[in-house]
């Protein structure tokens, strides 16, 4: 079977926003790696002339208008995990490279 | 000696309702009764809002007084935890979202409100509707009420247990891969899912946006209808919600049995059963038509790349700030928060899927891997198509197999995919598939799906409800 990479693991993980830790590489390469074989089966197929399906929805360009809708904030504003008045607060997110 | 209001279906109980038999509040006591007796060994609750149910029941009481009833006013009902009722914990059965409390109402449950319903409480899923057997739950597992030691499917699979257990008269699920069919299956009840697009999804937590639908899990095919007319209709909040319906054009009914679903991988338990529920069809005058899905082989591996694709977006929001678990610790930037957050809140399968969506879709391998599976897609879709210009429904098995023993195949991811081998491609093609039980072996359920075109509800529903009246499920 095809195994994925310790490296190509961590690689997906950063891009996933997940960490794994040292004693579960294994696994996750592992059980990742079956799964991965056994969806490129569809490998098998000549799909050189099939069409793309990526939704159903017979819609097209749903316009609706432009509107406010009254909305009580403080439902929202109740499940920030840290809040100061009506904003939610975090850590710094622009920092020099170095 | 005085009926157990438990077990009655929504017909009946609307009777006795409607009669003054038992009122609303007596009613939805029973149920509460009855889960503080018989779900700590079931649990198929994540979280029973007992206050809010005996709310909703006086409230019915006083409709029902006024002459304002309906079929659904005043029935307690139970809904998967990945559907927002306002003011009530939702937790998708993660830890990410343990104490996360819904701050608006889903579409379905506006609906339902309105009609004068009874809410229970919410059920233990798969996390994120992640799996077919309810063991990904981030709490605990829920148990088949046929027997505690086994699986009661999933991933709606404590909507399931709840309805098969009479803890609910009814309950709501969500169907991405077989969600709602495969845990009614286990339990020997009906679970439907409709068309994509008839139900609103808004207010149903995202796991595979271009196959999630939300369904009804209930104790008859009629019951199933009822809710489905409930809950169906165009919303301003879902885009790709319409209110198409297709005539029920039935002549002479005709039965398509696909050769493909009767081949390699299936029990023989479940694979007898499904021939009587052949036989059934054709004694009750319908023809029956051996029809090929040619591209079935290849719809499972399609729907583990569609559905990890679309499930690494759609859970990127879950980030621990705005709402749900949140790392207190200070210091570090805020990726580590993200990181944090996300490794600890999310489970093995979810973060699985997780990572093989982002893999898909990633430089180098978009092509290979998801743009084949959209194109397979199309090619799965056409199977059908052509299947429906001969044949009114297709029949085969819901799960190859029977309820499995907890734990049995929670090492191998594979083996538990296997399970949703017939039922993936109904959500591909996007059609409404429902599963009705047919028999049983050694006191576990079997469930016969039959699947539909497009749009054709109606004619599913009558069709079903004929097996249901003319089958004898022993």
């Amino acid at each position: 079977m095809y195994m994925v990479s310790e490296e190509e693991i961590r690689r997906i993980a950063k891009l996933s926003y997940l960490e794994i830790k040292d004693g579960e590489v294994e696994t996750m390469r592992e059980k990742f790696s079956s799964v991965l074989e056994y969806v490129k089966k569809l490998q098998e197929l000549d799909l050189s002339s099939a069409s793309e399906t990526a939704n159903l929805s017979q819609a097209e360009n749903v316009f609706r208008e432009d509107i406010g809708i009254e909305k009580n904030s403080e439902d929202l504003l109740k499940a920030l995990s840290k809040r100061r008045d009506n904003y939610l607060e975090v850590k710094k997110i622009l920092y020099n490279e170095d | 000696m005085k009926t157990d209001l438990t077990k009655l279906t929504i017909t009946e109980a609307h009777e006795g309702l409607k009669k003054g038999e038992f009122t609303s509040v007596e009613l939805t006591r029973a149920f509460l009764d009855k889960i503080k007796e018989k779900d700590p060994e079931i649990k198929a609750y994540v979280t029973v809002s007992e206050e809010l149910a005996l709310k909703q029941a006086e409230k019915a009481d006083e409709m029902i007084k006024k002459g304002e009833i309906n079929v659904l006013t005043g029935i307690p009902c139970a809904i998967k935890d990945n559907i927002l009722i306002k003011g009530v914990r939702c937790t998708s059965s993660s830890k990410i979202l343990e104490n996360y409390i819904a701050s608006y109402n889903a579409t379905v449950i506006e609906k339902l409100e309105k009609l004068g319903a009874v809410f229970l409480g919410k059920t233990n899923m798969d996390e994120f509707a992640m799996g077919s057997s309810c063991e990904n739950s981030a709490f605990f597992p829920t148990r088949n009420p046929h027997d505690l030691e086994r699986v009661p499917g999933g991933s709606s699979g404590g909507s399931a247990a709840a309805v098969a257990a009479d803890l609910c008269v009814y309950a709501l699920g969500s169907d991405t891969g077989g969600s709602i069919r495969e845990p009614a299956s286990f339990c020997g009840i009906t679970g439907f899912k409709p068309t994509y697009g008839t139900v609103s999804r808004n207010g149903l937590m995202a796991y595979a946006s271009s196959l999630d639908q939300i369904g009804a899990l209930a104790k008859s095919v009629e019951d199933a209808r009822i809710v489905f007319e409930a809950i169906r209709g165009i919303d301003k909040m879902d885009s790709t919600s319409t209110n198409l319906k297709k005539e029920n054009d039935l002549n002479k009914l005709r039965i398509g049995v696909p050769k493909e679903y009767f081949a390699e991988g299936l029990d023989k338990e479940v694979e007898g059963a499904v021939k009587n529920a052949i036989e059934t069809f054709k004694k009750a005058g319908a023809e029956i038509v051996e029809i090929g899905l040619p591209h079935s082989e290849y719809a499972l591996a399609c729907y583990y790349i569609i559905a990890p694709a679309e499930a690494s977006a759609n859970l990127a929001r879950f980030d621990g700030l705005r709402y749900g678990k949140y790392s207190e610790e200070d210091g570090g930037e805020i990726i580590d928060t993200y990181l944090k957050n996300r490794t600890s809140g999310f489970g093995e399968e979810v973060k699985r899927r997780i990572m093989l969506g982002t893999y898909t879709l990633s430089s180098g391998y978009y092509d290979a891997y998801y743009k084949r599976a959209l194109k397979t897609r199309t090619l799965i879709k056409e199977d059908f198509e052509k299947a429906f210009e001969k044949v009114d429904v297709v029949l085969g098995p819901t799960s190859p197999c029977l309820p499995w023993k907890i734990g049995e195949k929670s090492e191998d991811p594979l083996s538990m995919y296997l399970a949703d081998i017939y039922t993936v491609s109904v959500n591909l093609a996007g059609l409404p598939g429902i599963s009705v039980p047919c028999g049983s072996f050694e006191g576990l359920p079997i469930g016969l799906q039959l699947i539909g075109a497009p749009f054709t509800e109606d004619k599913l529903l009558s069709i079903a409800s004929l097996f249901e009246k003319n089958h004898d499920n022993n």
